[in-house]
């Protein structure tokens, strides 16, 4: 072979090799597509997607963030003496409070202060989240100016983005049901909890725990579980958290493998379990205060 | 033209005339069809028991049935780096299926891997290993398949390779040379159990279809533990890595007989689960085996010595993440990526949830030689076998949409934490494998067979 032969091999050899190394270089994940951000009227305004879990480290209040992230993931060992049951604030946020179905944090400092029916008042984020503790945590209120507080707000606060005040991100969130469109089986319920959740939760609801003792999969009724004044208590609020949300790790799809049941599935399933003992919440004779009780309020 | 030349090309043209009609040939000497074939009662019933049996320990129905087709009617695509070719149709129809097979056509087909028209099959079907099957397992085979499995009206699926690659004749050179006639021969040093074991191993269960290294051949670098410490020593196979079974770290060294056993019958143990190619294994074939075929193979698979140069164990470095991750003190994008999108899975102690979840910490798929598997799971997600054992099988959600720089650091993450030891993986790795998960086959099953299936049920 002549050197020019040799040199057109050489080169095409490297232009092939460059070709393929580009290729694989650039070959990577499609851009996450956007959520719409829309202003009071619901004009598009701006798009969102979720904060990259990377830039985190980045962010100038970096730690308190970052305990906030831990806080809701891991309030029961953390918080010990304000929290009265085995849960986690994200047993029921799911997916970090980034997913649009499961009760997310996206849109919340944004939409705080905000009027609540079950007070009848104007609540501030703290109190929110106070709620929470109370009622779906079985504990007590922490101190509204605590480095905790504020950690889990500024975790709420990054997840927001840069979505201004006044703007709110265009997601869809579980839609209550009206109790009175239903008619639950809970016989039917329960051959469902046996099905595709004891697994999980366990035969009796009582969950399951790691080696340190704390909840892997959360309990569903029992001392470890939410109180009578939780959303979660009320079949309203339960059944489209479970259509949405539970079982996970059953799907293909991130973030958690979670599958929509049926709405009589999730409504019967929702009917057995929400009516299993669980701790009471004396102070629920306070709530919806001068306006009739919603349907599903719970007594007992 | 210069003379040189002209002999170069006629003497070139010659060898592939030659090359050509050997080829054609050797199926007629090299495999011939059995001369005085038994004549097997296809109607007896204990016969037909037993031959479904076979065929489950075989896994015909894995390889021969496309996900949402009907039971043994063909149509899965398996890769290979020229396109993807299709199983075929293996019911009794017999335009479309084997319902013309006599039975020493079936045995050939299985043994030998000739079609009855004398065309050589591609080694996907593993004759290789089905070769050292004895007669009357053959024939209670053949038996299930001719009485026992419904016909289904399906034609075959031409395979996506082009023209030239897709010319049969070069398979019969291959046949020559690497699947010569075998039979299976005892090892004196192994028990008796252990040697059932190995015959299961090596023959029909065909785990080294999977778990031995391929050659540059395609061909399964050995056959038998006999022949060489390359059997059953990891290999991979459309992006799934199989990793080694032999008793080394990053094989079966810290594995139990009864954890094997227990795997194999319900795709779980404590702390790991089947997932790809091996859940399937695990659903469609080994959670039927006998106990005793099983403690066989547990019992064969514990004598398999290291490769020389691999160490007999696994040492976990010591556990630094757990306590990290639990006190919060998060420094690294790969940390946080975790905790974000694996934790309420596999949790901060890398331990998941027994039976539910893996863990991470202390699998070797963590962080095995070949991180294939380990990357395809995570980019793909993957289903755990379904068997009658346990109520529920779950599924690993598949995290394409992450980059590959966040796949690689958390994947990396995962590769050291709680004691674990591995090689880097790079973005490339990731792109790579990315580039598998897109050009996975599409399986073929026909719209018509669809509506049909459905009706039927
Ligand atoms: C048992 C389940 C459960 C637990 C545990 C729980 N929550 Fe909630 N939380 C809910 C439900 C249900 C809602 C109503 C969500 C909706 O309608 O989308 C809610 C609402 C909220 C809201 C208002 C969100 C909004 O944008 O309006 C905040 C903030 C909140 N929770 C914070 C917390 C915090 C912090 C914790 C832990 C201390 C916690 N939650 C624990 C179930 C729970
Ligand atoms: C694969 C395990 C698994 C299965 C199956 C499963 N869950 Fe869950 N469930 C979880 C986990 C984990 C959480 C907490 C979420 C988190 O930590 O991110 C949870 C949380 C919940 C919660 C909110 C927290 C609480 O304890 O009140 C409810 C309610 C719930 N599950 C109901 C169900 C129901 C009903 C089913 C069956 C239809 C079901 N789950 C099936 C794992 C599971
Ligand atoms: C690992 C996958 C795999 C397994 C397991 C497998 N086959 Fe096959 N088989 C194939 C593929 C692929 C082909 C088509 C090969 C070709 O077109 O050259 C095939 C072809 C065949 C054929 C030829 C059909 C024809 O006429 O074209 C028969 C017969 C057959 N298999 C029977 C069986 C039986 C019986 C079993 C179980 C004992 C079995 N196969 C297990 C992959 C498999
Ligand atoms: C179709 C290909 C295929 C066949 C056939 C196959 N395997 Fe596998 N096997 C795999 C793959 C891929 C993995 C890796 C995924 C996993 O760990 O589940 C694997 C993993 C395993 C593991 C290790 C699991 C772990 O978590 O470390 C064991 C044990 C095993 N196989 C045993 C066997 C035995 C015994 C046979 C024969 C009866 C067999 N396999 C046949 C593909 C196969
Ligand atoms: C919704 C729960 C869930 C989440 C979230 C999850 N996994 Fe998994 N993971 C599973 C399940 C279930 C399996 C078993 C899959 C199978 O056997 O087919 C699994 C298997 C694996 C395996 C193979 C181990 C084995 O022995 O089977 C690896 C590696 C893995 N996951 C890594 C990750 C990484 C990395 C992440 C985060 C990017 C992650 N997983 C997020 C549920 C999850």
């Amino acid at each position: 072979m002549n050197k020019g032969t040799v040199s057109i091999i050489a080169i095409a050899v490297v232009v092939v090799a460059a070709w393929m190394w580009n290729e694989s270089r650039y070959y990577d994940a499609p851009a996450t597509p956007a959520l719409t951000v829309v202003d009071a009227d619901g004009n598009a305004v701006g798009e969102y997607r979720p904060p990259l879990a990377r830039d985190m480290l980045a962010e100038e209040n970096a730690d308190s963030i970052i305990y906030g992230m831990r806080l809701l993931n891991e309030t029961a060992r953390l918080l010990p003496d304000n929290v009265g049951n085995g849960l986690n604030c994200n047993s029921c946020h799911m997916a970090q409070g980034k997913r649009p179905l499961g009760a997310p944090y996206i849109n919340t400092i944004n939409d705080y202060p905000k009027f609540m029916g079950r007070p009848q008042a104007v609540l501030n984020i703290q109190e929110r989240i106070n709620g929470c503790f109370r009622r779906s945590m079985n504990g007590t209120p922490i101190d509204e100016s605590s480095e905790e507080m504020q950690a889990m707000v500024d975790y709420m606060d990054w997840l927001r983005g840069d979505v201004e005040k006044g703007h709110r991100v265009d997601i869809k969130n579980m839609e209550y049901f009206k109790v009175a469109e239903y008619t639950p089986d809970p016989v039917r319920g329960e051959e469902i909890y046996v099905q595709q959740c004891a697994a999980c939760h366990g035969a009796n609801g009582e969950g399951m725990k790691d080696q340190f003792g704390d909840f892997i999969f959360p309990a569903l009724w029992g001392d470890e579980s939410f109180n009578l004044g939780a959303g979660m208590a009320r079949m309203s609020r339960a059944s489209p958290f479970v259509l949405h949300n539970m079982p996970i790790g059953v799907g293909l799809d991130a973030p958690l493998g979670q599958i929509t049941l049926s709405k009589q599935d999730a409504v019967d399933v929702s009917a057995y379990f929400t009516v299993k003992p669980r701790p009471d919440f004396p102070d629920k004779i306070y709530d919806w205060p001068g306006v009739p009780k919603p349907a599903d309020f719970r007594s007992h | 033209m210069n003379k040189a030349i002209k002999v170069t090309i006629v003497g070139a043209a010659a060898l592939l005339v030659a090359a050509v009609g050997i080829a054609k040939s050797v199926p007629y000497w090299f495999a011939p069809k059995m001369d005085n074939p038994p004549t097997v009662n296809i109607h007896d019933p204990e016969l037909i028991a037993k031959g479904e049996y076979y065929a489950r320990v075989a896994d015909c129905v894995a390889c021969h049935t496309a996900p949402g087709g009907k039971p043994f009617a063909g149509g899965l695509g398996m890769q290979t780096p020229l396109g993807a070719i299709y199983s075929t149709n293996i019911t009794p129809d017999p335009e479309t299926g084997i319902g013309n097979y006599s039975y020493a056509d079936f045995e050939r087909a299985v043994r030998r891997g000739v079609r009855p028209d004398n065309v050589s099959l591609y080694p996907a079907m593993p004759s290789v290993s089905y070769m050292i099957a004895k007669d009357d397992e053959i024939e209670a085979m053949y038996a299930y398949f001719m009485s026992a499995v419904e016909p289904v009206r399906q034609d075959n699926q031409a395979s996506t390779i082009p023209w030239p690659a897709n010319m049969r004749w070069p398979l019969a050179w291959w046949q020559l040379i690497f699947a010569q006639p075998r039979e299976f021969a005892e090892d004196p040093t192994l028990t008796a159990q252990q040697n059932h074991g190995a015959y299961l191993v090596e023959g029909l269960a065909h785990c080294g279809a999977c778990h031995t290294p391929r050659g540059i051949g395609f061909q399964e670098k050995s056959l038998s533990n006999r022949d060489s410490e390359q059997f059953l020593a990891g290999s991979v196979l459309e992006g799934w890595y199989a990793k080694s079974l032999r008793n080394e770290g990053v094989g079966l060294a810290i594995w139990s007989e009864d954890e094997i056993v227990e795997f194999l019958r319900t795709g779980r143990t404590h702390h790991t689960a089947a997932f790809g190619s091996m859940s399937d294994v695990v659903e469609k074939s080994t959670q039927y085996f006998t106990d005793e075929d099983l403690q066989a193979i547990a019992s064969f698979l514990k004598t398999l010595q290291p490769r020389s140069g691999y160490a007999v164990d696994w040492q976990p470095n010591d556990d630094t993440t757990t306590a990290k991750l639990r006190s919060g003190n998060i420094t690294e994008p790969g940390e946080i990526i975790y905790i974000q999108e694996c934790a309420t899975c596999h949790r901060l102690d890398g331990k998941g949830a027994p039976r539910v979840f893996p863990a991470l910490a202390g699998n070797s798929i963590v962080f095995a030689e070949d991180p294939s598997s380990l990357i395809q799971v995570t980019l793909a997600g993957a289903k755990m076998a379904d068997t009658k054992y346990d109520m529920m099988a779950f599924t690993m959600p598949g995290f394409y949409h992450l980059s590959n720089q966040d796949l690689a650091d958390v994947l990396n993450f995962i590769r050291t934490g709680w004691g674990n030891h591995g090689s880097t993986i790079s973005t490339r790795d990731i792109a790579r494998m990315r580039r598998v998960v897109d050009h996975a086959p599409e399986h073929y099953v026909p719209q018509a067979a669809i509506r049909e299936g459905a009706h039927h049920e």
